[in-house]
């Protein structure tokens, strides 16, 4: 068995807990600078879970998978962001359009739409529902940060959450895509961070301003 | 190797035009690689007429349906560099808004929409279906005014979000896939989903669950309602150029994409499901798109919500099947693109020589700009699915399909949508080019780049409408025989 057995099993098994209290912090959160530690810390649980399927299963590509999500999420985006939030000089404030309560409500009702979502697939998959349910509550996180958030750099960051949604599903009902797909969809999402980067600069150099809610000129 | 090619001239063609600062320079080679780029495909597409299809490697492939949709892309993107080195004679140089920059991201542009018509793997579709996105959304953002960069912005983030679902739905299939026994390293393989179809069909709740997500994601590329948001802002704000390959290439290769999933689909658990998704889209995107027509104000957002009808009528197309619906889809396809690049071009002029797009601005245009009046009436006539222009035969194709298939609500929806098209089209320009002329641009007459390729897309549609010819006849046979 060995310590890294039972490290494989412990992440394995309480992963998914974890996950579920990054969403409920992430709804609560009230600056940037928080929700990206949090979403560092989401991936980085991700990553762990990536290994320690690896290990399990003895997949040796897993163990470069890993490797990128922990360099790109964990690494990589956070630093970028930070940067961004630097460079942009606005303000702190991730601008929600629901109150901290009521933001945790919703998220709660997220987690439990999940679970009911997973009762009714989860016997055609032949996965544990709590994992299937973490990535689930991820994705409709992600979607939710979206549209209440009126920060761009928000936005960007609903869609990394949301992101890491699909790739966890990927990973607990297929142990993930083939290798070259992996890496394909990784440079997809660098390159789009990148693209919505120049975007949000263009944004506060013509508006004056990163609040998305007040780009309304094109109607109808 | 014959496939590499078109996917290697647009990479290294948009490194070197970077190299050339002098706009005349730039637009020269362009044209240059564009010949060659154009020059490739064509041997491709007759490759594949020729011999069958082509494979190269794990990851591309070129089939009887990737031929005709690269034969659309060819065409319209010829037409869009011919037109676009005129266009862009006002253009300054700017930090990143300089002719240079604009033709090595169409390069890349094209490159991603080249690379999903020849990926043989549904996850590397997926890759270059985002690429279109991220290729796209600086150049519709490319004038850099706050349209533009709302545009820009509002593109990226809608179609990405969208494009992700689809990226869900594939993993979904793919699970099916490996939970029927395929090989996970073939599971996503295009031909080898379709000779397992069968087999998948065994998880029927997944393989309709990935179709729900990928009609959702590749729907939001390909304009339908509810998920059209970002498109008439796109298509309105972008150069016109690019708005011409927004609408006639890249809407076109989200429903290639979308087409391989419901052949997958359809032969696994049955065509009813797909279909019926596909028919409520269409009719959908239909009925709103020809309701907001009536009460658009500028000229190229009156475009954009028409093309989101055409998709509809597409949709329909592919939702009934049969041989004449598919006929009338693919057929539509093409169609539609040549037409809605004419459309384009003659917006693009009145927008040079108007100087404004809103339609309450113009008046009496007929007498002013002779020439782009005559381009903007035979493209209306056209895209409103009259006699004798090429998009009368596709839309009679799917009608008689759903004559056939006694489907009348469809019917009925499709021939008043039409109507009220119709109706819209000529209120929108009997304000624009009757009356009299409230100003008179200086110098209106078309010059060389505009009316070559003006003219060329007007007698493509005039021609096709007239007969198809015999080569693209066969090629759009070899099409609908890959899909069935």
């Amino acid at each position: 068995m060995g310590l890294v057995g039972i490290a494989t099993e412990k992440i394995l098994s309480s992963f998914s807990v974890f996950l579920f209290l990054t969403i409920l912090l992430l709804a609560v959160a009230r600056r940037i600078s928080t929700s990206v530690l949090l979403f560092g810390l989401q991936s980085a649980i991700i990553a762990a879970e990536v290994f320690a399927t690896a290990f399990q299963e003895k997949l040796p590509e897993a163990y470069i998978v890993g490797a990128l999500v922990f360099a790109i999420k964990v690494v990589a985006i956070p630093r970028a962001f930070f940067l961004l939030v630097k460079r942009l000089k606005t303000v702190r404030d991730v601008k929600a359009s629901t109150t901290p309560t009521q933001s945790v409500f919703i998220a709660a009702a997220i987690i439990y739409l999940s679970y009911a979502a997973v009762h009714s697939y989860g016997g055609a998959v032949h996965v544990p529902d709590d994992p299937l349910a973490a990535a689930i509550a991820l994705i409709l996180t992600g979607a939710f940060l979206m549209v209440s958030r009126k920060k761009a750099l928000m936005q960007m960051l609903g869609l990394l959450v949301l992101e890491n949604g699909i790739f966890l599903a990927a990973l607990i009902t297929t142990f993930g895509m083939p290798l070259v797909i992996e890496i394909g969809i990784f440079f997809d999402i660098l390159m789009g961070l990148l693209l919505m980067g120049i975007f949000t600069f263009r944004i506060s150099d013509t508006f004056e301003h990163l609040d998305v809610s007040k780009l309304r000129k094109l109607r109808g | 190797m014959l496939l590499l090619l078109p996917l290697a001239i647009p990479v290294l063609g948009a490194g070197l035009i970077l190299l050339f600062h002098n706009p005349r320079a730039a637009t020269r080679l362009a044209l240059l690689l564009g010949g060659v780029e154009i020059a490739a495909l064509g041997a491709v597409v007759w490759q594949v007429h020729a011999h069958g299809e082509l494979q190269q490697g794990r990851y591309l492939r070129a089939d009887g349906l990737s031929a005709f949709f690269l034969m659309g892309i060819a065409i319209v993107s010829g037409l869009v560099l011919i037109y676009a080195s005129g266009y862009l004679r006002h253009m300054g140089e700017g930090r990143f808004s300089s002719p240079r920059w604009f033709y090595a991201l169409v390069f890349l542009f094209l490159f991603t929409m080249i690379s999903v018509c020849l990926s043989a793997n549904l996850g590397l579709m997926w890759i270059m279906m985002e690429g279109t996105t991220l290729a796209s959304a600086l150049l519709v953002g490319f004038y850099n005014t706050e349209g533009a960069v709302e545009a820009g912005w509002k593109y990226l983030i809608v179609c990405t979000v969208g494009i992700a679902f689809a990226l869900f739905g594939t993993i979904v299939l793919y699970l099916a896939a490996v939970k029927a026994g395929m090989n996970p390293g073939s599971a996503l393989d295009w031909v080898s989903l379709m000779n397992a179809a069968p087999r998948i069909g065994l998880e029927p709740h997944l393989v309709r669950l990935a179709f729900v997500f990928v009609i959702v994601g590749y729907g939001t590329k390909i304009g339908f309602v509810p998920m059209h948001s970002w498109l008439p802002d796109a298509h309105a704000e972008a150069p016109t150029p690019i708005s011409a390959l927004l609408s006639a290439v890249l809407l076109n290769c989200a429903m290639y994409a979308l087409m391989r999933y419901d052949a997958i689909v359809s032969r696994s658990v049955g065509a009813a499901f797909p279909h019926i998704l596909l028919l409520i889209f269409g009719v959908m995107s239909m009925v709103v798109a020809g309701l907001l027509i009536l009460v658009q104000q500028n000229l190229k957002r009156l475009m954009a919500y028409s093309s989101i009808e055409h998709m509809g009528i597409i949709a329909i197309g592919l939702g009934l099947g049969g041989p004449l619906g598919l006929f009338g889809a693919l057929l539509h396809t093409f169609n539609h693109s040549v037409a809605k690049s004419l459309l384009f071009f003659s917006a693009g002029n009145i927008r040079h020589n108007m100087g404004t797009l809103r339609m309450d601005g113009i008046q009496g245009m007929s007498r002013t700009m002779p020439q782009t009046t005559a381009a903007l009436l035979v493209g209306g006539l056209a895209i409103v699915g009259l006699p004798p222009f090429s998009l009368f035969i596709s839309e009679f194709a799917i009608l008689s399909e759903a004559f056939a298939q006694a489907r009348y609500l469809v019917v009925i929806v499709f021939l008043v949508v039409l109507s009220v098209v119709f109706g819209g089209f000529a209120y929108h320009y009997f304000r624009m080019l009757c009356g009299e002329p409230d100003r008179h641009p200086e110098n209106s007459k078309l010059i060389p780049s505009e009316y070559i390729a003006m003219g060329m897309a007007a007698l493509c549609v005039l021609f096709f409408g007239v007969r198809i010819p015999y080569v693209f006849g066969r090629l759009l046979q070899e099409a609908m025989a890959v899909l069935r």
